[in-house]
């Protein structure tokens, strides 16, 4: 286990971080293990299938409580302090929001219907800063600007919105209070393809006007090959390969996961002779298969597969994998 | 669901449903329930309690508003149990074609409180010429009543010792008062089964001490030929406690009636939820399945129904058509069936959307086809789980119908035994065994139901489930 | 463009109302008239016995001939449907007729007066039990969300299960048989002493009054509301925004107080409370036992009397009652919840 300081300045380092759900059959391990880092100003993406457990590690990031899941081991540095161990209130008042926030997929269901978007928007700034009613207007209507949104939104009601001025709306909020990383999870998945562009746009016009580091989290390999500059593959729980945008994408991938999962997203400019996919189901994670995770589905296992659980290793400088094959390649 | 599936769905919600206490404990009282009402012949002492629970000569034997036997034991001072006696001895002597009979009943008194009548019955036919006695435990042997009795065929005779002997128990009395004593009594005062059991002493008329022992009530009579005939003699001894749940003020046995209303209750109840739920289901696919004007239709009726109070129609309509009980069970199911429809209609509307719908369209199938073999078994479990929730508000609002005194008279169900009860000054004199049993069966009733209903709610709705 | 709902939802009630008001005429067309010629014939009769220096044939051709007059008048010549209507237009204005033999207050035996009388009396205990029943109801509700599956969950959703076939008048019973009778600590029934105190003795009378019947309705019907807004509350605790909410770093009596209970109120004052209408409805024989005089009491009353005008006005005005109030709860909603009162675009 090995973290790469590529860039000078980490701001999140995550060192073994398992997190598991409580449920009455026994403990699901949604996230085991799991260790990366992202520096400053960089864009780390976070692919992988549904319930690979990618939004479990991004809700675990801001410690918020969604029991019977629990933090069982690790710690999360976040510009330098561990939160693991901090209480729910001091994580409140000094880490979430303030020095990191999160995106979460606005166009469905992320703020309460009963309340404008303004009162919500305002309520959030004077928990964390309490200014005066015309002071907060301000502020609002300064970040509904960035993301391009008239100041007037602020006082309709989420189901007046569509899904992208809803989508907008929510990274405003979470930007507001100026933190220094942002988790966004799904944030255009829900939206169609015209806005979704215009989103990843505005994120990025963002992230370069703000300096901003963002965890990207999303299944749609083709974002994240514009947005991010690193990937992290997860897979059951687990990190499958942190690699380069290039190196994924213009070059080869070295885990067998992350090149089923590319070969299962059509290219527009290739001839597509037949539809890649890849057989059989993610595994159980109250009870995961021994050794590789990957293994039963895996074309490229061997005995050790099955057997031992290969560790995460930096294979290339700024190249990390969790296979035997990469391992002894 | 074809048949292997449905019992592999059957095992899975059973092993849910058994981790589900209260759901357990629901079915354990519906067996008790159905127990009661199959079974019902052999619970109760009354056999006719069905036909002839508003004949008062069927029940004149009981004592009246009497509290259960077992309210003994937490008694200070013993009041006498109810109980018929059997012949214990019977003789017979003939000489010339005459025929002397005579039956003994052993009664052993031990309580504080005598009997409140001794009534001799026996059905026979002929002239026969009868004397009732009685040996005491003191030794005392007294002819209690004598008399030259006309009975026709098979008729039911009735001696009321209360009454009927009165001038002996008196004329025995008066051996151990003083003249002047029993000089001043008027003997239709005197309480003649009281003063039967009392201490042979001075003061025995007017304050009687009990005498505890063994009494033997004899019936001797004389069958002057062939033709006459008696038979099923016995003694009724009327106590001031009776039966499992005692009395009223009718001296109907309250337990017969309890056990008589399960099956009214049951039958009301689960009658009512299943046409109401079937109706409910039919028009809920039927309305979602056309769309269109159809649906618009039929949510407009739809909600003409929902805007009837139920109760107050039912009592009007109760008190203006006095309806039997088949017509009242129909007429809440006409309004009762409201209750699934919206969800049944939510339902529906999704599994139209399904392609395999579509499918069966495509394929040429006729909507009443779709309709039964593809959406109704899809909602059969959650319309099993609604029927169960609708039996609680059948059984009370016929109880609350019979409460007003517009139940159907020919039957007996726990609501006509509380009209009586209300009518009858039990809450006034705080004769609870009649005012709690029948209100705790409903309850109880309507628990079970309510706990059998949201098992099965829980099992079909995990949203609801408390991680 | 809550004002177009609001109009739109009256207007549908009173149209409901009209419908269901011929569908009881028409119901009980046969029964009505047999009531309504039985007094024509008693007012005759009346008249007939003051005529004075009349011959027999006189008062006979007399009584015919009013006979025919009334008859005319109140339609009972035309036919059937043409009756039916007249009966609901009567009925729509209120116009109740007299009752067979129950008095009002005053003396006399307009249907409309003697059921007006008795309608406050009704309208002061079961509002104050809704008061009651829903405050209670929500916070107990609200404790058993917050600890969802902890004892005083259970032990309470038991209790509702247990109270939920349970008749109200039955406890009613049993309450006046425990504190009236064997503990007398409250009265047995009715609604003054006799005869009624004055100036502020009157109200804590009357509220003595009341305390017997109003403890068997609020125990009653408390655990059910505090169930449904159990289940709704434990419902929106799972929604994305309260995660989302808290995400922002909302302290938790916010998002519990603030966004859930916000969320919660549209759907948990509305079934509640229709619930609670059903269950005044439906309990409306509850005062016959306390003999509380309001208009359950005067169903008890009509039942035994066999006084089908007045049986018909109170149901009328039951039904009045009832619809208004499903009116108001759909208006209620409206206004709690912003996705009706200010209306959807996306």
């Amino acid at each position: 286990m090995g973290a790469t300081k590529a860039m000078t300045d980490t701001v999140v380092d995550v060192e073994n971080l398992s997190l598991h759900y409580f449920t009455s059959k026994g403990a699901v391990r949604a996230v085991d293990g799991v260790s990366f880092s992202l520096a400053r100003g960089e864009t780390l993406g976070v692919v992988g299938e549904s319930g690979c457990g990618k939004t479990t590690m991004g809700l675990a990031l801001l410690n918020i409580p969604s029991p019977p899941g629990r933090i069982v081991g690790g710690r999360i540095l976040i510009a330098g302090t561990d939160i693991v161990p901090m209480s729910e209130k001091e994580i409140r008042q000094t880490v979430r929001w303030q020095k990191i926030s999160m995106v979460f997929q606005g166009a469905m269901n992320c703020l309460t219907p009963v309340f404008t978007v303004g009162q919500q928007m305002r309520e959030t700034i004077q928990t964390h800063k309490p200014m005066p009613r015309a002071q907060a207007e301000a502020v609002i209507a300064r970040y509904l600007g960035l993301v391009g949104l008239p100041a007037e939104v602020a006082r309709r009601y989420p189901h007046e919105l569509s899904g992208g001025m809803k989508q907008r709306v929510v990274i405003a909020t979470a930007l507001f209070l100026e933190p220094r990383v942002v988790i966004l999870d799904e944030p255009t998945t829900a939206l169609d393809v015209i806005v979704q562009a215009q989103i990843i746009n505005v994120i990025k016009t963002l992230k370069r006007e703000m300096d901003l580091s963002l965890i990207f989290i999303t299944h749609d390999l083709a974002t994240e090959a514009e947005v991010a500059d690193r990937i992290l593959v997860m897979y059951a729980g687990k990190v499958a390969e942190i690699a380069a945008n290039e190196q994924v994408f213009d070059r080869q991938p070295c885990h067998p996961y992350t090149k089923r999962l590319l070969a299962a997203t059509p290219r527009l400019h290739e001839k597509v002779s037949e539809l890649a996919f890849i057989p059989g189901t993610p595994p159980d994670l109250l009870d995961p298969p021994a050794g590789c995770r990957f293994h039963p589905r895996c074309p490229e296992a061997f005995d050790r597969c099955a057997r031992e659980e290969p560790p995460l290793v930096e294979i290339e400088p700024g190249h990390l994998a969790a296979c035997w094959r990469c391992i002894n390649a | 669901m074809r048949g292997e599936n449905l019992s592999y769905w059957l095992k899975d919600f059973w092993s849910e449903f058994r981790k589900n206490t209260s759901g357990l404990v629901g079915l354990a009282f519906l067996g008790l329930f159905a127990a009661a009402a199959i079974f019902e012949p052999l619970l109760i002492p009354f056999a006719e309690t069905n036909r002839k629970w508003r004949d008062i000569t069927y029940w004149d034997d009981n004592p009246k508003s009497a509290p259960p036997a077992w309210t003994n034991w937490f008694a200070s001072r013993k009041s006498a149990v109810s109980t018929v006696l059997r012949a214990s001895e019977t003789t017979e002597e003939r000489s010339d074609g005459v025929r002397l009979v005579r039956h003994s009943f052993a009664y052993a008194f031990s309580y504080d409180r005598p009997p409140l009548d001794i009534i001799v019955h026996f059905k026979g036919s002929g002239n026969i010429p009868l004397i009732v006695g009685v040996q005491r435990p003191d030794g005392a042997e007294l002819e209690l009543f004598r008399e030259q009795a006309t009975v026709n065929d098979g008729e039911d005779v009735r001696i009321p010792l209360g009454k009927a002997a009165k001038s002996a128990v008196f004329d025995f009395a008066k051996g151990y008062e003083p003249e002047e004593a029993t000089a001043d009594i008027d003997i239709g005062q005197i309480r003649s089964v009281n003063v039967l059991f009392a201490r042979a002493q001075e003061g025995m008329l007017a304050r009687p001490e009990p005498l505890r022992g063994r009494y033997t009530f004899t019936l001797t009579v004389m069958l002057l030929d062939e033709a006459s005939r008696i038979d099923e003699p016995r003694v009724v001894i009327s106590g001031g406690v009776s039966g499992i749940l005692g009395t009223d003020n009718s001296k109907r046995d309250l337990w017969s009636g309890m056990i008589a209303g399960v099956k009214w209750a049951l039958l009301i109840g689960l009658l009512t939820a299943f046409v109401a739920v079937a109706l409910g289901v039919v028009y809920g696919i039927v309305s979602a399945y056309f769309g269109g004007w159809v649906d618009a239709v039929m949510q407009r009726v739809f909600e003409i129904f929902v805007n009837m109070p139920l109760l107050p129609i039912l009592i009007v309509m109760s008190a203006v058509f006095r309806p039997s009980i088949w017509f009242m069970i129909l007429m809440m199911s006409a309004f009762f069936w409201v209750g699934p429809v919206k969800t049944v209609r939510a339902i529906a509307l999704q599994i139209k959307e399904e392609t395999y719908i579509e499918a069966s369209r495509a394929l040429g199938a006729g909507s009443a086809r779709i309709i039964f073999r593809h959406m109704v078994p899809l909602l059969v479990p959650y319309s099993f789980a609604s029927m169960a929730l609708y039996v609680p508000g059948a059984v009370v609002y016929e109880a609350t119908v019979s409460l007003l005194g517009l139940g159907d008279a020919r039957i007996v169900t726990w609501g006509q035994l509380l009209r009586d009860a209300l009518g009858g000054g039990a809450v006034l004199n705080g004769l609870w065994w009649w005012v709690v049993p029948p209100g705790i069966s409903i309850a109880l009733m309507g628990m079970t139901f309510a706990f059998i209903g949201f098992a099965m709610d829980k099992i079909l709705h995990p949203k609801l489930r408390t991680r | 463009m809550f004002r177009r709902y609001l109009i739109k939802r009256i207007l549908n009630g009173i149209f409901i109302y009209v419908v269901l008001i011929f569908l009881y005429s028409l119901l009980f067309n046969t029964t009505n008239e047999k009531t309504m010629k039985d007094q024509i014939e008693e007012s005759i009769r009346v008249e007939a016995s003051k005529l004075k220096n009349f011959t027999s044939d006189q008062v006979q051709k007399h009584i015919l001939e009013r006979r025919a007059f009334k008859y005319r008048i109140y339609h009972l010549d035309r036919p059937f449907f043409e009756r039916v209507i007249w009966r609901t237009i009567d009925t729509l204005v209120f116009r109740f007729g007299n009752s067979t033999n129950i008095l009002s207050a005053r003396g006399d035996r307009e249907v409309l007066r003697i059921v007006l009388e008795v309608m406050p009396r009704t309208i002061l205990l079961f509002t104050t039990g809704i008061l009651f029943e829903v405050g209670l109801g929500i916070w107990l509700g609200l404790k058993m969300a917050q600890k969802a599956g902890g004892p005083l969950d259970r032990t309470t959703s038991v209790m509702t299960m247990i109270v939920e076939g349970m008749p109200t008048w039955w406890l009613g019973m049993l309450m006046i048989m425990l504190f009236a009778y064997l503990v007398p600590i409250f009265p047995s029934g009715g609604m003054h002493r006799l005869p009624p105190p004055h100036g502020v003795l009157r109200i804590v009378d009357l509220l003595y009054h009341m305390a017997l019947p109003l403890i068997t309705l609020v125990f009653i019907n408390t655990w059910a509301v505090a169930f449904l807004t159990r289940n709704i509350v434990l419902g929106i605790l799972q929604e994305d925004y309260i995660m989302a909410a808290r995400a922002r770093g909302l302290p938790e009596r916010r998002v519990l107080f603030g966004h859930t209970m916000r969320t919660a109120a549209p759907p948990i004052t509305t079934i509640a409370l229709l619930s609670l209408l059903a269950s005044v409805f439906g309990n409306i024989v509850f005062e016959g036992i306390y003999s509380w005089p309001g208009m359950g009491n005067l169903y008890w009353v009509a039942v035994q009397r066999n006084d089908l005008p007045v049986l018909m006005g109170l149901l009328s005005v039951t039904t009045g009652l009832y619809v208004a109030g499903l009116v108001a709860l759909d208006l209620i909603y409206g206004l709690l919840d912003p996705r009706i009162k200010v209306g959807g675009r996306a």
